[in-house]
Order: structure tokens, then C-alpha cells, then sequence
């Protein structure tokens, strides 16, 4: 493998280029953004400023290729992978809020499904998975993600996603912009526009109640007491997440995990194999008190806004703290718009919230939905919008 | 070039901006030059009160050049941010035109001229003369089809108004875009520009902050004021709090003569934590007890 102090010795035009442009090659296997004309702009940089440093080309490539803060997180672990002889694990650890990668985090679990060589899919998770270290209840089996590819419902969940996300998109505030028609005369713009015909208003200007920009965000239960429907809400998820652009996904079953990211790849087969390696624990135990407050910790602040939905699938069936629960239910609902909670179990006719973790949640909803099915979901829809503008 | 040369640029660079009263980190020093080489625009992610803003005030006093700012809102359009025309003006040049008996085509020539054309400051930041630093703030509260005018002026650096034609620009500016996060920014945008993340300062950074915009603060009480506020920051607060609200706190304190924290003084450093902590949910944690702990540890 050849590192930076190889590279300061030999030809440096045409080893740099390759050497780079594999770099490139290897951040886009890990789902950045980055393109040809990026190696470009490298080469361009790495000319004017000398590239053999090793902390000016780290900041240099850093700022160059990074595009959003999730990619800058990972920046400096797929850095040192790549650049780095592998017995070197660190050369420094200059960023102490990112921590040190580790190694361990994903296991031998999911390994015999993937190629040995590739320490990518073990840095994807690191940083999260480091951060939450193991429980004891976690499954540790992995899942089988190839449901989630299969094209039986999958036409029919896009078009009921597409519906919410167009409605969702029709959501007027009361404050109005200039528009090309409307409801209102815009008497400022007329009178601007009338200076073009000397004085006569000959074009009118219009003014209209302006959209919402609502934020969704989705909390999933994916715990073994909701396998039935985990699938199915994640298809969901997908397919709202293709429609609408300011929807965040999130897993939980024990610990709490975004799956946003994975959920957006345009591959469906790439999708499927970041989420096993996310997935780590996928129907296992509940813990829903604990993950809403990590939630609440991590994300919490700079995902909900006074114009979020959030929506919790759940059953409510919950082995953690009830009054972490209720806390961190509060939290989350004084910071949201909207709270929503759908409960696959609702549909049956004799149920009542008697699940511990619902019991908890009731005060703090805005709605209740039942939601076993896409029919179910369907008949919820217009009660869904209206509680979320 | 040799990178010991670029080394030195760099320190350089941070020196500099360390005089205008901005303590930079190498990798920000170095992706400010590497800004200015490419002549790409900088995007400048972070949480709030990190100090997106002042690198650009910093870095335009560093340069010696204006800085012009756009503050993006919601309803943020073309009219606020690009150009607009002088219509009262307009009006009354028709009025006085009337008597005028010039072709027709030239009297509208005179109306849709410059002098009738207010600049915004997108139009003003590509007509200077010497190449300005442009403060495009917080970028994410603009709606998407303002994001689309940007898109267009951050690749040709040139304005299109219908009336007069394209405005090319006569120096390109240097630009800064910052970012909170309240809606995520488009692909398209991102691609275009450098990226650079701030954190939250940590602890020898914050000092050398303090020391420079507080210098009154004896050193005890600075070291101190920022391993409180540290240790604040990795409460779970629904606002934690930034450097701007470290340094009023340091003033408060200051202006309280409280000249070291201790655990004996929980109250009085209770009375002055309005200048730290910002929503009564947070408030309600800062029980003296707390107060006194995190002031034991300090």
C-alpha cells in the first residue's frame, strides 16, 4: 500500500492522480456524493498547494469533498483508511468530539456476507454503534433485507406516499407571497408593474397564501414484538422519503438509528446491504423511553422545529422506564408541531391502550392512528394531514 | 509550490485572522486559502453561536476588503437580493419626460438605465471594484427557488435583469454561505462550494477566544468561565450555549465582580447564568446544588 511519505519519493504527477482519484472512487462506495469533476478540482488544489503534507491534503480533501455534516463525521476515519498503512491505526486523533475509529463495532454477525476486504461497511456504522455500545438484549442475527425489494405492494405504497407528500406539499400558511394568480390583489406590485405602461395599471400582481415547509420525521419500532410490520413501515418510509425531501427516518428497537441515509440510495441493492449493517438488533427487545431520549440528545435539536411532524410507529409494548418515557415525550412534543403515533394493534376491534409504553404516550398525542395495513393507513390519511398543519 | 510554504501561509493566515479577533484552526485557515485559490464559494455548517458569521467579518478585515452581507429570511426574493428598480423615481422621470420630444425608444432607454437601478447586495458584491467578501447568511431559511437564483450567480457571477441585459461581474467576490440546518440545502448547491464543519470550540480554543474579546477577565477567572460553560455544553440543554453567550457571561460575571467561581458562590453565579442559559426548561436544571458541583469541578 502506498502511503503520503511513498508518495513524497517517487513521480508525483501520475501516482498522485491514480492514488487520488481511487480515493475519490472509495468515498463514493461509501456513499458520498463526489464526482469526476471533484478529482479535478483535487488535482487543480493539490498543484497550487502541495498535496505532500499530510494535514494540509486532509483539510484540503475534507473541504473539497465533504458535501453535509454525516460526510464530514466519517471524513477523517475513511481518511486514515485509505491513506494510512494498516498497522497504523491513528496517525493523529486531532478531533476528539469525532473519537477514535474502532473496529469492533459491527462484529462477526453480518461479516460472512461481506467481502473481508472492505473496511468500508465497517466505518459506515462506527460512529453510531460506538456511541451505544452493545446490550445484552440486542439480536444479534441478521435480518433479511431483500423484502424490502420486492415489488408485490411496492406500487401501491408509492402512490399512497405520493398522495400524502402532495398534500402534505399543498399546506398554506397564513402569510402571503407574490404569485402569479390568486386571491388577493398585490396593490404594491401592481403599482410597480404599472410604471412599464406609464402609470396605468395594465397587469395586475396577485398575492396567495404561501406553503409550509413541514419537516417530517419518522420514528420506526422495529422490535421483535412488531415484526409482523417493521417491513412494511420501512417501505413506507422509502417511499415518503423519495417524494417528499425534508423527511428523516429513524430505527429503534433497543438503541436508536438513522436510516435516512441508507433509505435514500438510488441502489436498491446497496440500500439493502447499508441496512444490514445498520440493523444490527432489529427485533430485539424495546426500549422506546431510552431511545426517544437519545433521540432527544443527539438529533433532537437540530431535526425538530416548531413545523415537525413526528410520527412513532409503535405498539407500545416497551421493557424500559415509564417515566423516561413520559419524559422524553414531553421534550419531544413541546419541541414538534405535531406528534403522531400510529399503533399497528389499534385495528383490532376490542383494543385498548393497555400496553404499558401507550399508556405513557397518550397524553402527549396529537393522534392516534391505527395502522396494521396500507388500507388502514389510507383511511387515516386526511385525519393525518389535518393534524399535522 | 512546497507545502512548507503553504504551512507557513497558513500560520500566517491564522496569525492574521487571530489580530482581526477570530481564533481559526488550521483546517479552517487552510480551507480559506484553498477558497480563495479555487475561487469557489465556502459553506459553513455548525450549531448556532459557533461563530459561522464572523469568519467572514474576520477574514474581510483580514483581506481589507467590504464585506457585504445578505441575511436570507423566509420570502427572501429576487427583489431584496439581487436588484430592484427606483419606480418612484421612474415615475417622476416619466412625468418630466412627457415634455421631452425625444424618440420614444430613447426615453425608456433613459427610465431602464443604471442610474433608475437599486443595488442589492448580490448585484453590489459583483459590480465592486475591488473583489469584496460576500456574506450570504443563513442560506437554509431562503426558500428553494432563492437557492436556484444562487445557483445561477455562484456559477457565472453574472445577473440577468431583463430590462438592461446580463451584469457580468467585474471582480468575482469571495464567498461565504453559512447554514443552520433548519431545512437541508440541495445537492446542487453543495456540490458548487467548499465545505467546512465548526464545532463547538474546545477547551484551549474557547480560552484563546476569551482572552482575546474579554481581555479584562484575569486568567484564573477565564480558565474557569470556560471549563463551566464546557461543562454546560455536555448537559442535555435544549440551547446549548455558544461562544457569543460564553463572553457575555464572562461580562456578567465581570460586571458582577465575581472575579473566580467557586461552590460558595452558587447563588450569585445563579443570578448572572440569564446571560448563559437561554429557555426555562433549561433554566429549571441550574438548581444551586448543580451550580455548585459543576463550580467544584472548575
Amino acid at each position: 500500500m502506498l502511503t503520503v511519505e511513498a508518495l513524497e519519493q517517487s513521480d508525483v504527477g501520475t501516482v498522485l492522480l491514480t492514488r487520488i482519484a481511487g480515493f475519490t472512487a472509495f468515498l463514493h462506495e461509501n456513499g458520498y456524493g463526489v464526482s469526476a469533476a471533484d478529482s479535478v478540482d483535487i488535482v487543480d488544489a493539490a498543484s497550487r498547494t502541495g498535496v505532500l503534507d499530510q494535514p494540509i491534503l486532509r483539510w484540503n480533501l475534507k473541504s473539497l469533498l465533504c458535501n453535509r455534516y454525516e460526510e464530514w463525521q466519517r471524513f477523517d476515519a475513511l481518511f486514515d483508511a485509505y491513506f494510512l498503512p494498516p498497522n497504523i491505526k491513528v496517525f493523529v486523533s486531532r478531533d476528539a468530539a469525532v473519537g477514535a475509529p474502532e473496529v469492533t463495532t459491527t462484529g462477526g454477525d453480518d461479516g460472512s456476507r461481506e467481502s473481508p476486504t472492505t473496511p468500508e461497511n465497517a466505518v459506515v456504522d462506527e460512529t453510531k454503534a460506538a456511541r451505544y455500545g452493545a446490550s445484552r438484549e440486542e439480536n444479534l442475527s441478521s435480518t433479511d433485507f431483500s423484502e424490502l425489494n420486492q415489488a408485490d405492494q411496492a406500487r401501491k405504497v408509492e402512490a399512497l406516499m405520493r398522495r400524502l407528500a402532495r398534500r402534505l406539499k399543498h399546506l398554506k400558511l397564513r402569510r402571503e407571497a407574490r404569485s402569479q394568480r390568486g386571491r388577493r390583489l398585490d396593490l404594491q406590485s401592481t403599482i410597480r408593474q404599472s410604471v412599464a405602461s406609464g402609470g396605468t395599471p395594465l397587469r395586475l400582481a396577485w398575492k396567495t397564501r404561501r406553503r409550509v415547509r413541514s419537516r417530517l420525521v419518522l420514528l420506526l419500532d422495529v422490535s421483535r414484538s412488531m415484526n409482523a410490520y417493521s417491513f412494511f413501515y420501512l417501505r413506507l418510509a422509502r417511499a415518503l422519503c423519495n417524494e417528499l425531501a425534508d423527511v428523516h427516518c429513524f430505527i429503534f428497537h433497543t438503541r436508536i438509528t438513522s436510516v435516512g441515509e441508507a433509505l435514500r440510495d438510488p441502489d436498491p441493492w446497496r440500500a439493502q446491504e447499508r441496512l444490514n449493517v445498520l440493523a444490527v438488533g432489529w427485533a430485539g427487545g424495546t426500549r422506546i423511553g431510552e431511545c426517544l431520549q437519545d433521540f432527544n440528545r443527539e438529533q433532537g435539536a437540530r431535526l425538530v422545529h416548531s413545523r415537525t411532524g413526528v410520527l412513532i410507529v409503535s405498539d407500545g409494548y416497551d421493557t424500559g422506564d415509564t417515566a423516561l418515557l413520559a419524559d422524553a415525550l414531553g421534550t419531544l412534543r413541546r419541541r414538534a408541531r405535531r406528534m403522531v403515533w400510529f399503533n399497528p394493534l389499534l385495528n383490532q376491534p376490542d383494543f385498548t391502550p393497555v400496553a404499558r409504553g401507550m399508556r405513557t404516550a397518550m397524553p402527549y398525542l396529537d393522534l392516534l392512528a391505527p395502522g396494521a395495513d396500507l388500507a388502514a393507513i389510507e383511511r387515516v390519511l386526511p385525519q393525518l394531514i389535518k393534524s399535522l398543519r | 509550490m512546497l507545502a512548507a510554504d503553504r504551512i507557513a501561509d497558513i500560520a500566517g493566515l491564522q496569525g492574521q485572522l487571530e489580530s482581526a479577533g477570530y481564533v481559526a484552526e488550521a483546517s479552517l485557515a487552510a480551507t480559506l486559502l484553498l477558497t480563495l485559490d479555487l475561487g469557489r464559494p465556502l459553506l459553513v455548517e455548525g450549531d448556532a453561536g459557533v461563530g459561522k458569521t464572523e469568519i467572514a467579518k474576520a477574514f474581510a478585515t483580514v483581506r481589507d476588503v467590504r464585506l457585504i452581507r445578505l441575511q436570507c429570511y423566509e420570502g427572501l426574493d429576487v427583489h431584496a437580493a439581487m436588484y430592484e428598480w427606483n419606480y418612484q423615481r421612474q415615475l417622476l422621470a416619466i412625468k418630466l419626460l412627457e415634455q421631452d420630444d425625444r424618440p420614444l425608444a430613447d426615453k425608456e432607454k433613459d427610465i431602464f438605465s443604471e442610474a433608475y437601478l437599486l443595488k442589492r447586495p448580490l448585484l453590489e458584491a459583483i459590480s465592486c471594484d475591488e473583489s469584496p467578501v460576500l456574506l450570504i447568511d443563513e442560506v437554509d431559511r431562503a426558500d428553494e427557488a432563492f437557492e436556484a437564483y444562487l445557483l445561477e450567480l455562484l456559477s457565472d457571477f453574472q445577473i440577468s435583469i431583463p430590462e438592461l441585459g446580463t451584469v457580468n461581474a467585474i471582480t468575482r467576490p469571495l464567498v461565504i454561505i453559512t447554514s443552520n440546518g433548519t431545512r437541508e440545502l440541495s445537492d446542487a448547491l453543495r456540490r458548487r462550494c467548499l465545505y467546512q464543519f465548526i464545532e463547538y470550540p474546545d477547551f484551549a480554543k474557547e480560552l484563546a477566544i476569551v482572552k482575546i474579546k474579554a481581555p479584562q477577565a484575569a486568567d484564573q477567572l477565564a480558565r474557569q468561565v470556560v471549563a463551566f460553560v464546557q461543562q454546560v455544553r455536555r448537559m442535555e440543554l435544549q440551547k446549548k450555549p455558544g461562544i457569543a453567550e460564553t463572553l457575555d457571561w464572562t461580562a456578567a460575571l465581570l460586571r458582577m465582580g465575581i472575579t473566580v467561581i467557586n461552590d460558595d458562590g452558587a447563588q450569585r453565579i445563579i443570578d448572572t447564568l440569564s446571560a448563559l442559559i437561554k429557555t426555562r426548561d433549561d433554566c429549571t436544571g441550574f438548581t444551586p446544588e448543580v451550580v455548585a458541583r459543576i463550580a467544584a469541578t472548575c
